[in-house]
């Protein structure tokens, strides 16, 4: 059953598990992974393979996923973790399901080296050895559209309200109380629910939790939230940038190490409590940032949220409550020290969790190992500088397009080494096609602004 | 009675300071106590009859009362406490009142509960709340516990056994420590909810509502502690049942309490602390909470902990505090460790372990150490987990905390035999004893024994185990030996009997079932057990002297193998050896007398294919390895010359050519041999492939052309050249041989010799021809390649090249070198080729072409379907990529700099890193990109006896290959990552260099 960083199996926890589904009358079990891309997958089996699935592993044909092997080897095996058992509440009664993350090895019981929650697992343990555990907290926005299909003038979203606007007996209200009483039903717990700026756009946060919980509740969280719009009769979407001229859905990241008990980024008497440590962290996320967007924003639609204006961090700096800065340090509120963190608002929601997490997290490691100096803070809005301005005060674009971003990451060592060869060599080249694909499309903006004339 | 002894009677009694010991002694005399014929007599009986008495003067001299008390009940008793710790004679030069306490007739270790209640009342504790608090407590409990250590002590002198005591006195130490630790609770306690103490305190109800539990891991909780040692333990906290505090208050409150708990224990005080406190195996170590909830502590190990953890919980007992959080602790978590059992390689993990304590011992002390060195303590330890892993799994009866209960059952259970066990506890017990002693005499923690021979002499009066230092030294080191080598027995031996019982009648009194024996050696890598029982059972059955030598033998090759990457072949391929060989003397006697050599055998068996297949088709070979020298390469000369004298007695050279391969493959194997077991270093594997093929080319050639002037007339010359990694001297196993073919007719006519070579060509492939061991002539570099004919004259080459002065074939002649063949014809060969792969630089036309011809091959060469980030040779940043960036500097720059012309790659990659055309930074990764790719084609080679130009999927290849290339074991996905990240850097370097500017 694989090596020490394995899910442990546990007896009480596998006979929980086994009894649950006797108890409750499952029906189904679903076996869930993700691919490198950060598609959920779903293996459905029967209650009486589960006891086999945790002993010996589900073997499948790991070639038919994307990016998880190299085409001619195919034999993979997943262990479902009994720690992540729930039940999934939109089943209803007639068939109860529950669901596992799976962990994903290789016959002989190592791990498959392209699992993204593997690397994630791995650079999580690497910060262990040093002593750090990595917190998480995800503010995910998302739009919900009245469908799928889009006429000429685009999508359409289901409403029209901005932030934080309570819209009586709206869908957007239905829809988050809905949802986030799914997402408390599987264990998920949620912070904060509101309208958010564009029309027909929510957010929901999570509660804070270590990144690996964090990354597979994100993963949950969009499998509940397509399936509440469904029942509502409306499409939840998590695409970065639907409409254009509404703002784009990130995914900013609130992000805390602690030693122990304590919080790495703490320090009493330091300017905004932030601590050497939380600056060097915050140091190692914009040294490497531009090399870590290919992943943390991973499409050709990234781009346009990227650099869609409003409160888009295009720039790579940081502020103190500073909304167009690439990191926030937020606010400190008296006597709480263990809230000390730092935001990351470059990620958005279509983003691999698993991936983005681990790149975060190495990237601020390596300030700390390497001792930068935190640059001097933005304290401006950056959007209204003038490029000069920006250039003289040091706060470099991040990449412009997918191209860009792919060529940044070609280089990082940082990036090679965090995600392993493999899962590193096969981004590349699968981000490559999609820049090959967009380029050779003949998009609507031409046509509008070309065939007239031309 | 005053009268002065002699000197002698002092000597005589044990005394080594003469002198200063009459001195002493008169002043004993001075308390009119006990006549001086008596004292001499309790003295010769102590360890140190001096320090005894000088102790004893001391106390006369402070405590003259108590002291003379004690005296006349148990003169003794004290004299021989005194001799064997000063420690505790310093504790009562401290504490005189406590004297009396050893006047007791019987100082039997008491039940656990009578030191929990005697050290409670030493702090006047009631219902867990000690009257006492901070510094008077520590010093109370401090003082109680020495009490009851010095009256163990006692016991344990006195003992007509000590090494049979061990198990009592262990047991009593151990529960003398909980007792302590519950009284330091006690303390702290009190501590806490004092408002006159300094530092923050807590309401009196609140610090009863936390509920604190003390886990006692390692030897406290396998209740054999020793004197001195430290305490392991884990710190559980929970709030009350009813709640009256929050959870985190709880926390913070029991945290404080044992973090003043271990205070009291070891703080610097009046009297001084008693041992280390160690609660770093909780959860994350060092970094972790101290005290952490059961949901807490559960919720780590179900998801964090790793192997090793689990281990340390096979031990974890309640100790001290809450007894029934204890006992909640204990259900939740014991049943985790034996479920970690159930992972694959989970003896890899244990093994791990022990490497990680062996480490950590300064290499000075190995020898001298009783606890880690080689046959100490901890190698009994290891071999009873080790076992108790593998059985405990079905058989709950081996499920015990301590060694010796462990060993019992394990014996009882008919897992290891009965005689082993007992010599097995006896050697423990022994080696606990000395270690025991060690501590007692300062009680202070240590278990080296001492160097020096007045201390070992020490030793051996204090533990009664010889009468000399000596003696007691011999005895160590024939238990050391005896420990080491009953691991072997315990474990591998019952695997014998098992093999040999399961058609007939019980060898020896283990009853191990065929499936326990399976499953003992499926643990330790055996991928088919069965088969192994069945070679096992070969191996060993019957009467002969070969079956008895194996016998003897098997368990410590079993254990060899099952370190090798393949042990299932291994054990085979040593079975066919073994059946050919049968009783030839010199095998039994280098199975029987070379341990090394044996060693190796299991090494290259299990490790390669390769050899064990040429191994078991030239069984002799498995002489070469007692020693070295039988694995160095022969020198050339004397090769050429068996070959010619081979070739002198055959009259067919068909009958000699079977003679020459053979030669062939032993020398081959013999450098497999030494480049797996590390005689031999790369290049020195890479000479000697290329000097054994010379020589057979050589050897060859000659008699085929003399033959041939027989029937053809021969009139030419005729060369041969090596190219490629055969012309560049740095082959590996598997490679091709690169050749080419010239000749120059020596008289004029119409007959060109075309034929003449042909036929030499021809006969040279049909006699090198080895179905067992491929020579693989590749001619495939000549000019035109394919189309071109096999053999050209000079004049041909020549021409060739004038006209076409091609690139390509510049770049192939890089590597040219003659190897057999006319002298003169040679040098004029190399002279046409010095003029075109040295010629006066490359002009931008064909440094175009160069480049687009790589750009092609990457394209089209490659097999298809192949993956080019794990193909070797012409992979992403592999091998082609990094020859063609030297060959292309060599043709640029080679005319100019003498040094770059040189067929090695690596030599003329050093050269231009020497000469700033490349910088040493890239000629770094080019380097290691080549050396990595060529050693993983060679491994492949050894490993799977067969050539293969891509770095496996397979994990159970990559494991193999990675021990061959040096890696520790379980490196497959480590060798891969490292061969993708070499490969990904050496192509960035080539993409810049080679199709940049350069």
């Amino acid at each position: 059953m694989g090596s020490d960083e394995k899910g442990v199996f546990v007896d009480k926890q596998r006979d929980f598990v086994l009894r649950t589904i006797e108890e409750r009358g499952i029906k189904f079990v679903r076996l869930w992974f993700t691919d490198v891309v950060g598609t959920l997958k779903s293996v459905a089996i029967a209650p009486a393979e589960v006891e086999g699935a945790f002993s010996e592993g589900l073997g499948f044909d790991g070639s038919a996923i994307e990016g998880l092997t190299r085409s001619f080897e195919s034999d993979l095996l997943a262990f479902p973790d009994p720690a992540t058992f729930q039940i999934l509440p939109w089943r209803g009664s007639i068939d109860p399901t529950a669901r596992m993350f799976c962990d994903i090895t290789t016959p002989d019981g190592q791990p498959a080296v392209a699992d993204p929650r593997n690397v994630l697992k791995r650079t999580l343990e690497k910060a262990a050895d040093k002593g750090f555990t990595f917190y998480t907290h995800p503010e995910i926005e998302f739009y919900l559209l009245k469908s799928s299909e889009y006429g000429p003038s685009g999508p359409k979203p289901v409403d029209k309200a901005g932030y934080f606007d309570n819209v009586p007996g709206g869908t957007a209200h239905d829809f988050r109380r809905d949802s986030v009483r799914m997402l408390e039903d599987l264990g998920i717990s949620v912070e904060f629910s509101h309208h958010e700026a564009g029309h027909g756009q929510n957010e929901i946060d999570l509660r804070y939790a270590d990144a690996l919980t964090t990354a597979d509740n994100i993963m949950t969280f969009r499998t509940v939230v397509k399936e509440v719009a469904i029942e509502q009769g409306v499409y939840a979407t998590f695409m970065p940038k639907p409409l254009s001229n509404q703002p784009g859905s990130g995914m900013h990241t609130h992000l805390s190490l602690f030693e122990g008990d304590q919080n790495a980024f703490y320090e009493p008497g330091a300017q905004y409590r932030l601590s050497k440590t939380g600056r060097q962290f915050v140091a190692g996320l914009l040294t490497h940032a531009p090399e870590i967007t290919a992943v943390t924003n991973q499409f050709v639609n990234s781009y346009k949220r990227l650099w869609g204006g409003g409160e888009a961090p295009s720039f790579v700096c940081w502020g103190h409550n500073n909304r167009s800065a690439l990191v926030r340090v937020p606010m400190y509120k008296p006597n709480k020290g263990q809230s000390v963190r730092v935001e990351y608002r470059g990620i958005d929601s279509a983003s691999n969790p698993y991936l983005s997490f681990s790149l975060l997290l190495a990237a601020g490691m390596k300030g700390i190992e390497e001792g930068y100096e935190l640059p001097p803070e933005a304290e401006d809005n950056v959007w209204q500088l003038t490029d000069s301005e920006r250039r003289a005060l040091g706060f470099n674009p991040l990449p412009a397009s997918l191209d860009h971003a792919i060529a940044a990451m070609e280089n990082s060592e940082l990036v090679a080494e965090t995600l392993g060869e493999q899962v590193f060599n096969y981004s590349i080249l699968n981000k490559r096609e999609e820049w090959r694909g967009y380029r050779a499309e003949v998009t609507p903006f031409e046509l509008k602004h070309n065939l007239g004339i031309l | 009675m005053a009268r002065t002894s002699s000197l002698t009677e002092l000597a005589r009694a044990g005394f080594s300071e003469l002198t200063r010991s009459r001195d002493d002694l008169a002043a004993l005399d001075a308390a009119q106590l006990w006549p001086r014929a008596d004292w001499l007599e309790f003295f010769s009986a102590s360890a140190d009859p001096d320090s005894s008495l000088r102790c004893v003067r001391d106390l006369l001299e402070r405590a003259p009362e108590e002291a003379a008390a004690v005296i006349l009940a148990v003169p003794q008793r004290l004299v021989r406490l005194l001799g064997a710790s000063q420690a505790l004679g310093d504790f009562f030069v401290r504490n005189p009142r406590e004297l009396e306490w050893l006047t007791d007739p019987d100082v039997s270790p008491l039940p656990g509960s009578d030191y929990i209640a005697s050290l409670l009342g030493s702090v006047e504790a009631q219902g867990g709340v000690a009257g006492l608090t901070g510094d008077p407590g520590w010093v109370a409990l401090r003082i109680r516990y020495r009490r009851h250590v010095a009256r163990l002590a006692c016991y344990d002198l006195e003992s007509s056994e000590p090494a049979r005591a061990f198990d009592e006195v262990a047991r009593a130490l151990s529960d003398l420590a909980g007792a302590a630790l519950e009284a330091s609770l006690a303390v702290a306690r009190a501590s806490l909810a004092d408002p006159t103490s300094l530092g923050q305190t807590f309401p009196r109800e609140q610090v009863a509502a936390a509920r604190l539990a003390i886990i006692a891991m390692g030897k406290a909780g396998a209740r054999e502690l020793n004197y001195v040692s430290d305490v392991d333990v884990i710190f559980v906290g929970e709030p009350d049942e009813a709640e009256t505090v929050t959870t985190d208050r709880a926390l913070l409150i029991t945290t404080r309490l044992a973090a003043e708990t271990m205070r009291g224990i070891y703080e610097y005080s009046r009297e001084p602390g008693l041992w280390e406190v160690d609660p770093n195996l909780r959860p994350e170590g060092k970094d972790g909470a101290l005290v952490r909830t059961l949901a807490s502590h559960r919720a780590y190990y179900d998801r964090w902990a790793k192997g090793w953890e689990f281990q340390a919980l096979l031990k974890a007992r309640p100790i001290a505090g809450d007894s029934e959080l204890g006992a909640d602790y204990l259900a939740a978590l014991s049943p985790l460790v034996w479920a970690s059992g159930a992972r694959e390689n989970f003896v890899g993990s244990v093994q791990r372990m022990r490497e990680r304590v062996t480490e950590h011992i300064p290499s000075e002390d190995v020898n001298y150490q009783i606890k880690l060195g080689p046959g100490g303590l901890r190698d009994v330890e290891f071999t009873v987990q080790l076992l108790q892993l593998v059985h405990g799994q079905a058989d709950d009866t081996v499920r015990q905390r301590g060694t010796l209960p462990a060993i019992h059952a394990l014996a009882e259970g008919g897992y290891i035999g009965r005689d082993d066990a007992a010599q097995f506890s006896a050697a423990y017990r022994l080696l606990r004893l000395l270690e025991h002693r060690l501590q007692l005499r300062h009680l202070a923690r240590t278990a080296l024994m001492p160097t020096a021979a007045d201390d070992q002499r020490w030793l051996a009066r204090a533990s009664g185990l010889a009468p000399t230092a000596e003696g007691l030294v011999a005895l160590w080191e024939s238990t050391k030996y005896s420990v080491r080598s009953l691991h072997l027995k315990l474990f591998y031996r019952p695997l014998l009997e098992a093999a040999a019982s399961a058609d007939s009648i019980p060898v020896g009194d283990t009853t191990l079932t065929n499936d326990q024996a399976a499953a003992r050696l499926a643990a330790i890598g055996f991928l088919d057990p069965r088969g192994a029982l069945r070679h096992i059972a070969v191996l060993t059955s019957g009467v002969s002297r070969r079956a008895t030598i194996q016998r003897a033998l098997l368990p410590v090759l079993l254990h060899w193998f099952s370190e090798g990457s393949d042990p299932d072949y291994g054990l085979l391929a040593f079975r066919r050896i073994s059946d050919t060989l049968g009783t030839t003397p010199w095998y039994l006697r280098l199975l029987r007398d070379s341990t090394a050599a044996a060693g190796r055998l299991t090494t290259v068996l299990s490790g390669s294919r390769f050899i064990g297949e040429l191994m078991e088709k030239m069984p002799e070979s498995v002489a070469w390895l007692e020693g070295d020298n039988r694995l160095r390469r022969l020198p050339t000369s004397v090769l050429n010359e068996e070959i010619d004298a081979i070739l002198a007695r055959h009259d067919s050279i068909d009958a000699a050519a079977v003679p020459i391969r053979h030669i062939r493959r032993r020398e081959i194997l013999r450098s497999a041999i030494a480049s797996l077991v590390g005689v031999a270093t790369a290049r020195d594997t890479a000479q000697a492939l290329s000097d054994i093929n010379t020589a057979v080319l050589r050897g060859l050639l000659g008699a085929i052309r003399s033959h041939a002037a027989v029937s053809h007339g021969d009139g030419i010359e005729f060369a041969v050249i090596a190219m490629g990694r055969y012309g560049g001297t740095e082959m590996g196993f598997g490679s091709d041989l690169d050749l080419m073919y010239v000749f120059r007719p020596t008289h004029s006519g119409l007959d060109t010799g075309q034929a003449v070579a042909q036929f030499i060509v021809s006969e040279l492939k049909r006699l090198t021809e080895d179905p067992s061991l491929p020579f693989d002539i590749d001619l495939g570099l000549r000019p035109e390649g394919k189309n071109g004919p096999v053999v050209r004259s000079l004049d041909s080459y020549r021409a060739y090249y004038e006209r076409w002065s091609l690139t390509w074939e510049a770049q192939a002649l890089l590597r040219a070198r003659p190897v057999a063949g006319d002298t003169a014809l040679r040098d004029d060969f190399m002279e046409l080729a010095d003029s075109v792969r040295y010629r006066d630089g490359v002009s931008d036309l064909e440094l175009r072409e160069i480049r687009r011809i790589k750009a092609r091959i990457e394209s089209e060469r490659l097999p298809q379907g192949a993956d080019p980030l794990r193909h070797l040779k012409l992979g992403r940043g592999s091998l082609s990529d990094v020859e063609w960036f030297v060959q292309l500097t060599q043709l640029v720059h080679a005319h100019d700099i003498p040094g770059l012309r040189t067929t090695s790659t690596l030599e003329a990659l050093e050269v231009a890193a020497a000469y700033a055309l490349v910088t040493e930074e890239d000629a770094l990764l080019l380097r290691e990109s080549w050396v990595l790719a060529t050693q993983i084609r060679s491994a492949l080679t050894l490993w799977l006896n067969k050539t293969s130009d891509v770095l496996p999927v397979d994990r159970a290849q990559l494991e193999g290959i990675a021990r061959i290339v040096g890696l520790p074991a379980g490196s497959a996905t480590d060798l891969e990552q490292l061969y993708l990240a070499t490969t990904r850097r050496a192509r960035a370097v080539f993409e810049r260099d080679f199709y940049g500017e350069p």
